[in-house]
């Protein structure tokens, strides 16, 4: 039925045309026309735009929007919102982990297999000449500040495990470390009760990961000396590195030297670029 | 609902549908029937919102996980070798992958995975709730019924076969997309937190494992979704309509104009039935 059509009836029933036409419509025919008439045709009549044209109208126009916001990272404006996701996660996170929760890694062992990998140019080797004899210094929100020397971690009390390497990339491997609970560590040098979160900082680069407190003194949580019972060569982290399944690789910070207890987090090498600081398994 | 009404769209769908309903019982009576202009809400509001925010919690959730998945596109452990999955180091092609690098990535998939996961808690409980789940739990007579839509497509079967709000395929694939939806979750959870929910990464089989089914889960659900919007345009466009604004004319229902994919796009004489043709052709010897 065509646009004019409409009109014409429309304005017929509703009497604007009987006082100028000689002929009068006859109600019986304006009441045909109008009952032949849909509801949607009487309002596209009336109006210029109807519910449907301006549904394919908003949607045709958001999905430019959409295109238009859109490169292959997703709209800058996003950012915010994935930063309040990623705050909400980290309490999930929180709240699921357990001291009692452990990883027991099933499949073989990778051993050569297992990735190495550093942030500096060139293989970071802890080089005594220059540096010294090598320590691991624990510090921050303790009672008594310590230094440790490779003999004194391996004098204390010993922790073995064969555990999954949990990947951000999302590979795992196998691997058996020797080493000292973070949490014994904790318990020597006297852990203050306001300390929330620990810096593991290395000699690699400026490359450090700090975690909350639960995590580092999670059982699993170590500072290994040892892999596949060998003492740690360079390319896995000598002299020692923390290693823990309950975070993701990047957070187990490698050629390790400093162990600092915080009141506040502060960040990481990947976290800071974007990776989430929690980083949980 | 009288034939003529059914045919006022035009002669020859009118000749079919008379030569057709003949044969059959007549369709059940719904609310269009007296007024057969007006359509009614064929999905409730909350069916609707869910559905769209899932479609595009959905795309956002694959692209990104593809995007994940190149950081290592395959599925052994290091050291090790993988059975079952031919394209091992193979990496997904960027147009489909999105969130840029693997963090950007990463925060999507976690931020988006809220909305998917919440859309299906709200629909599941409002479809179970509302009684809207007695449309897709499968009945006995369904396999048979889903046989018969085959032979239907496959020009075997003359007529549309009857149906409720959905036929047997489609209320075959909308009952299996929540489960399977179900499988991609739980196995993300499981590949999420691998050692606090050690648990549940064991009933999937252990991180590889468990991977490999959110991939493999994932894969279903994609397809399951390009067969659903492939039919959405081939066999009834106006269902558009319903998950939209919620209308839907039961005179344009597939059932009621016997469609099969395609068909509002072929030229009037081809979608004539047999019949319809032969009592054409009786009447222009009559002449």
């Amino acid at each position: 039925m065509s646009q004019l059509r409409v009109l014409r009836v429309v304005e017929r029933a509703h009497g604007i045309l009987s006082s100028r036409d000689a002929d009068a419509p006859d109600v019986a025919q304006v009441n045909e026309a109008h009952r032949s008439l849909r509801p949607e045709e009487v309002s596209k009549a009336v109006s210029a735009c109807d519910r449907r044209d301006f549904l394919s109208m908003s949607a045709c126009s958001l999905a430019t929007a959409l295109l238009a916001a859109c490169n292959s990272r997703g709209p800058d404006e996003a950012e915010k919102v994935l930063r309040f996701a990623e705050r909400q996660n980290e309490v999930v996170e929180r709240w699921l982990l357990r001291h009692t929760a452990m990883n027991h890694a099933r499949g073989r062992i990778a051993g050569s297999a297992f990735p190495m990998y550093f942030i500096s140019k060139t293989l970071p080797v802890w080089d005594t000449a220059t540096r010294g004899p090598w320590m691991l210094d624990v510090s921050g929100l303790v009672d008594r500040p310590m230094r440790f020397t490779l003999e004194d971690l391996v004098r204390l009390p010993a922790r073995r495990q064969r555990v999954d390497h949990f990947c951000v990339e999302g590979w795992n491997a196998v691997a058996e470390w020797w080493g000292v609970r973070v949490s014994e560590l904790a318990r020597v040098v006297g852990v203050r009760a306001e300390a929330k979160y620990v810096d593991f900082r290395s000699f690699d680069s400026n490359f450090h990961e700090s975690w909350d407190l639960e995590s580092a003194t999670h059982p699993q949580t170590i500072v290994a000396y040892a892999k596949d019972g060998k003492f740690l060569p360079p390319p896995y982290g000598a002299p020692a590195r923390l290693h823990s399944p309950i975070k993701l690789g990047y957070k187990n910070t490698k050629y390790l030297t400093n162990v600092v207890f915080m009141a506040k987090r502060n960040g990481g090498y990947w976290s800071d670029q974007g990776y989430e600081w929690y980083g949980g398994t | 609902m009288t034939d003529t009404a059914r045919g006022e769209d035009g002669g020859t769908l009118g000749e079919e549908t008379a030569s057709s309903t003949a044969l059959r019982p007549p369709l059940p009576k719904t609310a269009t029937d007296d007024k057969p202009h007006k359509s009614n809400a064929r999905h409730h509001w909350i069916v609707r919102v869910t559905h769209w925010a899932f479609a595009g919690a959905f795309v956002i959730m694959v692209g990104s996980g593809l995007q994940i998945f190149n950081a290592y596109p395959r599925f052994a452990l290091k050291g090790g070798t993988f059975c079952c999955y031919p394209f091992e180091g193979k990496s997904i092609p960027g147009w489909l992958t999105f969130g840029g690098w693997l963090a950007g990535a990463r925060n999507w998939h976690f931020a988006a995975m809220w909305v998917l996961v919440l859309t299906g808690i709200v629909y599941l409980s409002f479809i179970y709730l509302h009684g809207e789940w007695r449309d897709l739990v499968p009945r006995r007579g369904d396999i048979r019924d889903a046989w018969e839509m085959l032979k239907f497509y496959l020009f075997v079967r003359r007529d549309h076969p009857r149906q409720g709000k959905h036929n047997a395929l489609q209320k075959t694939s909308y009952f299996v997309m929540p489960i399977v939806a179900a499988i991609i979750v739980l196995s993300g959870l499981a590949i999420w937190k691998p050692v606090t929910l050690g648990w549940l990464t064991a009933v999937f089989g252990g991180y590889v494992w468990a991977r490999y089914w959110h991939f493999v889960s994932m894969i279903i659900l994609v397809l399951l979704a390009l067969v659903h919007v492939f039919m959405v345009f081939a066999v009834d466009p106006y269902s558009i309509r319903s998950m939209i604004t919620g209308g839907y004319n039961e005179r344009n229902s597939p059932e009621a104009r016997n469609a099969r994919p395609f068909y509002h796009l072929l030229p009037r004489w081809s979608r004539r039935s047999r019949a319809a043709r032969a009592s054409q052709a009786v009447e222009a010897e009559g002449l």
